[in-house]
């Protein structure tokens, strides 16, 4: 099973959108995936209509594999499962540090779940705490969204100093840029500017109306809009992001 | 692999209309979306000896797609793609996947036939929630059962999915479904199964190629002599036609051993039945046997070809295709051959004959019968042991040197104290029984490699004669026969070793508790 995470210290930057649709697409030409709803405020999950069973709550996701599995929903599309998110995970942070190695405890709590499913996309919420450690540790690839600005290339930076600095693995950093309008020159200079970055992907999400009826619709943009210049975008970012996987030959 | 949560099968007694079914099951707030209405075939296939149900599974052709199925849990374990409904087909010629693999691991020598062909109207629905959130799938199904005219009736079921995560949320729905009064029964995966395989008339498990006749010891020899008879005569019968429709080589296989068992069991138990008769039947299925050797012989070498093949260089391996494609050839004239005598009135007759004599139902007359009024457990006793000193006193007279005709003869021995122990298998406690048939066993495999190496010898030796020009053909079979002789001196080597491991004090052991009549 090869894990990625949608990772981003700032928040509104399309890292739920592209996990939903990334992990869509994976169920279609990888099958099965599991998205996982990291995000208290369970945004992925109300894409999908889905909500936790009432019994479910950060304690049973801290106990991991088959706590977890039993909490796995089926999504509306074949092969396509979600592990909702819950308002209790707000307190993640400090009921890790309670555990026992917490950094490692992410990656232990999904082993099983590797015989199930080929890929599994973690959507997280926006921080840098210990749970994003977790998550640093437990994914093979982190997609970083970044809307092209000033801010947003700035929390990048500020994350590839963390990594640095608590000696992790960089390699697994992949940024991309997300919301992009191209009529913005702001847009297009910041682009240019990292186009030749090592690390970053070359696809780029547009900013587009569609991608914000996904709320309407309730379902991935890609499922419903396949054609529309969004979903044309997220396929194309989900080619160069599983050549990153070694699952694609 | 990941689980997806059981379907429940509901049979009722027509189609029910989504209208009645929203009507009567739905919560407020859930509705029924139309997901899709397709007519398509589906097809279930297993070998003749059901290898794949005795392993619980369920082997589906379905929307062009093969599936392996737990039958317990009703869970699609494998899949590969599939065109067509055959009438049969063998594992080994699926594409390489995990369904090939598995499937292979049940049978890769018999083949899979088609149990039932089916008819199947489906029109599927979405079940959504009050959050319009998919948690089931409903399917309303029409089976119509093909080529079974007797069967004219429709299957009618409705099949309740649940999502995985929405199982508890659907169990209301479950309920009201197993209320409704047009449902007369409720059916998981297996018992679905079985009904189908009931409609279209199919035993399941209905054969099995090992011999379970069960025996009682108090039981006189002609009754129980006639039991087994009848045994091997409903294996002959069940296999014709698998023979005459070329579905596998199993089937001509197993209908020569019950041919063997059966002139074993006559041969063996001498004085059960009136001499004439007994060497009138004898004769006939030697004849009978004979009919098949042409045939067989050509199944068992199509059936090494792989095995020829790779015990040769690769430059040598073209050169044994018009080799196996004579041998092909030949055989089909041996089928068609063995095909029409199994169809003519002459075997007709024969088969009449012998199931009358079968049917005889009073015992012969006891001068010329004197031993069929003996009970069957002391004839077992007595018939073992003769045939268990027989063996140990011909096997302790064989040669340092091992000679050909020696081995040939002890196989011989070998294998009718095996058919003895096999036919009265059933009065002795299955763990005095065991040990003594593995014991013997271990023997029976050592010759059995000896004379098969050495039948194959003699068989490549013929085809020598074929050989005009062709080099590499003649280093092929030069290959084969040097990989033979080897086999065939390793196998002679070990004898010796293997026999004393049988003329032991602890396999003497096991033959003494059995024959002691403690195990019975």
């Amino acid at each position: 099973m090869k894990t990625i995470a949608l990772y981003s210290i700032k928040g509104g930057v399309g890292k739920t959108a592209a996990a939903v649709n990334l992990a869509y697409l994976s169920s279609r030409f990888f099958p099965p995936t599991l998205l996982c709803d990291l995000d208290p405020q369970g945004a992925s999950s109300y894409y999908f209509r889905i909500s936790a069973s009432k019994k479910y709550n950060s304690d049973k996701f801290l106990k991991g594999n088959k706590k977890i599995y039993s909490n796995i929903k089926a999504t509306d599309f074949d092969n396509l499962d979600l592990l909702p998110s819950d308002f209790s995970y707000r307190n993640l942070d400090i009921e890790l540090a309670e555990e026992k190695n917490p950094q490692r405890k992410l990656k232990k709590n999904i082993e099983e779940l590797s015989n199930d499913y080929q890929l599994l996309f973690f959507d997280s919420p926006p921080n840098l705490t210990l749970l994003s450690e977790s998550l640093f540790a437990a994914s093979d690839t982190i997609l970083v969204p970044l809307i092209p600005t000033t801010l947003s290339i700035r929390t990048f930076m500020q994350l590839k100093d963390f990594f640095d600095s608590n000696k992790l693995n960089s390699s697994k950093i992949r940024p991309f840029f997300s919301m992009v309008e191209k009529q913005k020159k702001l847009h297009r200079d910041i682009i240019n500017e990292f186009r030749n970055t090592p690390g970053f992907l070359t696809q780029t999400i547009p900013y587009n109306s569609e991608v914000e009826k996904m709320g309407l619709y309730r379902a991935p943009i890609n499922a419903v809009q396949p054609n529309c210049p969004a979903s044309k975008a997220y396929l194309h970012l989900w080619e160069e992001v599983i050549k990153l996987t070694e699952l694609q030959e | 692999m990941r689980t997806i949560p059981e379907t429940v099968y509901f049979r009722t007694k027509s189609t029910l209309s989504p209208e009645t079914l929203a009507q009567q099951i739905l919560p407020a707030g859930w509705i029924l979306t139309l997901l899709s209405s397709a007519k398509e075939q589906q097809a279930f296939y297993d070998t003749f000896e059901w290898h794949a149900f005795e392993k619980g599974v369920a082997v589906q052709k379905k929307e062009r797609i093969l599936f392996l199925i737990d039958i317990n849990s009703g869970q699609k374990s494998a899949s590969v793609s599939f065109q067509g409904n055959p009438l049969s087909f063998f594992s080994e010629t699926l594409p390489d996947s995990l369904l090939q693999t598995k499937l292979c691991s049940l049978s890769n020598i018999r083949a899979f036939s088609r149990l039932c062909l089916l008819n199947t109207f489906t029109t599927s629905y979405r079940l959504l929630d009050q959050n319009s959130k998919t948690v089931a799938i409903i399917a309303v199904e029409s089976i119509q059962l093909t080529g079974h005219e007797r069967y004219q009736e429709e299957i009618h079921l409705l099949a309740l999915t649940p999502f995985k995560g929405y199982e508890e949320d659907t169990t209301p729905i479950h309920q009201s479904l197993s209320a409704l009064e047009a449902v007369h029964s409720v059916l998981n995966f297996r018992e679905l199964f079985l009904l189908l395989m009931k409609c279209t008339k199919q035993r399941v498990q209905g054969y099995s190629a090992k011999f379970l006749t069960k025996l009682h010891p108090d039981a006189t020899i002609h009754e129980s002599a006639l039991l087994l008879l009848e045994h091997t005569f409903s294996v002959m019968l069940l296999n014709k036609n698998g023979i005459k429709k070329n579905i596998d080589s199993e089937f001509l296989h197993d209908y020569r051993v019950a041919l063997r068992r059966t002139r074993s069991i006559m041969k063996l138990l001498m004085g059960i039945f009136n001499e004439r008769e007994n060497q009138y039947f004898l004769n006939l299925f030697r004849t009978l046997g004979k009919r098949t050797n042409d045939l067989r012989d050509r199944d068992v070498y199509l059936l090494r070809k792989k095995s020829y093949c790779n015990s040769l260089p690769p430059n040598l391996q073209p050169s044994l295709i018009p080799f196996f494609d004579n041998i092909a050839e030949s055989r089909k004239v041996f089928h068609r051959r063995l095909s029409r005598y199994l169809s003519s009135s002459d075997y007709q007759v024969s088969l009449n004959e012998w199931e009358g004599f079968l049917n005889q139902q009073t015992l012969p007359d006891v001068e010329r019968t004197p031993q069929g009024s003996r009970s069957t457990k002391s004839v077992a006793l007595e018939t073992i042991k003769r045939a268990w000193k027989k063996l140990l006193r011909r096997g302790r007279q064989i040669s340092r040197e091992t000679t050909d005709t020696e081995l040939h003869a002890l196989r011989i021995d070998c294998k009718k104290l095996r058919y003895l122990l096999e036919f009265f298998a059933s009065i002795f406690q299955p763990d005095a029984i065991i040990p003594v048939i593995r014991q013997l066993k271990e023997l029976q495999e050592n010759l059995g490699a000896f004379v098969d190496a050495s039948v194959q010898l003699h068989f490549l030796h013929q085809q020598l004669e074929l050989i005009h020009s062709d080099t590499l053909f003649a280093a092929s079979m030069g290959g084969l026969m040097v990989t033979l002789f080897q086999k065939k001196e390793e196998a002679r080597l070990k004898f010796n070793k293997t026999f004393t491991s049988f003329d032991h004090e602890e396999t003497s052991q096991l033959f003494h508790d059995l024959l002691t009549g403690s195990s019975l």
